[in-house]
């Protein structure tokens, strides 16, 4: 088993579905710390943040990812669209930092590897973390409505995306600091 | 940086994909209850469960519980500094220097020259 790192960000990654919310903790885009579905009845919106604010307490995460529903092509009911606002409302208030990454941010993290549909995103990440495996949905049917499972496999590509992102801006970053011509003495 | 996790048994377990309840038999207990409170630290197991888990996930315990871990190795250098200036104080013995050593070791975070002797 691989040794997990004792000094790393970690991410909480949660993705809302119609009945709760799927959630992955992360400690590096490798370590996959914990992963689940959590269920909300009643008012969903309200018990899926009392279970978010567990989530925060227990795993203290720097920072939680959530999707972008502004992005294009983004179709989330008003519903999840408030859950998210209320999510990045409720990380403020914990003092973390909220990140909100695009289903098209996923796609193109993982199209170096030719992932594209969701099945594919998820295929890929069991080959990354083989824990996942026994959560994978089976092949979804045109007739079939999508398995609740695939929560899960949302939020990680979530929150593995978040760090593809942050690595890419501070790469521009680091590039940018190196055009820009220091000032003469 | 974030600090560790006191406890990754949840972690562990998870990957290797036993319930709660396996756990629990491979521990020599009886309901996966009680794992469930190690897991969400309700409840520090024994020295004997410890063992169990480093055997059964093959990880030493101070991975296990890195946060718990790091917590104790902080507190526990800063009572050696104590303890090394207490020592430098008091009328010097022919054990001094010695024990002065490991302390010096231990705030250093070094393997003690003594202790490696052995």
């Amino acid at each position: 088993m691989n040794p997990l790192p004792t000094e790393a960000k970690r991410v909480l990654a949660i993705d809302p579905t119609s009945k709760g919310f799927g959630f992955a903790v992360l400690e590096d885009p490798t370590v996959l710390i914990d992963w689940g579905l959590k269920r909300a009845s009643g008012d969903r919106n309200v018990k899926s943040l009392e279970k978010a604010a567990e989530l925060i307490e227990r795993y203290q995460p720097e920072v939680l990812v959530v999707e972008r529903t502004a992005a294009k092509g983004s179709r989330r009911c008003p519903r999840v669209r408030q859950l998210i606002e209320d999510l990045i409302a409720l990380a403020l208030d914990r003092r973390l930092r909220a990140r909100r990454v695009s289903r098209r941010q996923v796609q193109r993290c993982l199209s170096k590897i030719g992932s594209a549909t969701k099945r594919q995103i998820a295929v890929a990440l069991v080959d990354r973390f083989p824990e996942l495996e026994p959560h994978l949905p089976p092949v979804r049917k045109s007739w079939m409505s999508e398995d609740g499972r695939m929560g899960i496999f949302d939020a990680v590509a979530f929150g593995w995306a978040s760090y593809e992102s942050l690595r890419r801006e501070r790469r521009a970053l680091t590039l940018l600091s190196l055009e820009t011509p220091l000032p003469h003495a | 940086m974030s600090a560790p996790l006191e406890s990754y048994l949840r972690t562990y377990r998870k990957r290797s994909g036993f319930s709660q309840d396996e756990v629990a038999f491979l521990l020599g207990s009886t309901s996966g209850a009680k794992v469930s409170r190690y897991e969400w630290l309700a409840r520090q197991p024994t020295l004997p469960t410890v063992f169990a888990y480093e055997v059964i996930f093959r990880t030493p315990a101070r991975d296990l519980f890195a946060g718990l871990y790091q917590k104790v190795e902080k507190e526990t250098i800063s009572r050696a500094r104590l303890l090394a200036r207490k020592l430098a104080q008091a009328r010097a013995r022919r054990t001094t220097p010695r024990k002065l050593a490991v302390l010096e070791s231990l705030s250093s975070g070094l393997a003690s020259p003594q202790l490696e002797q052995r």
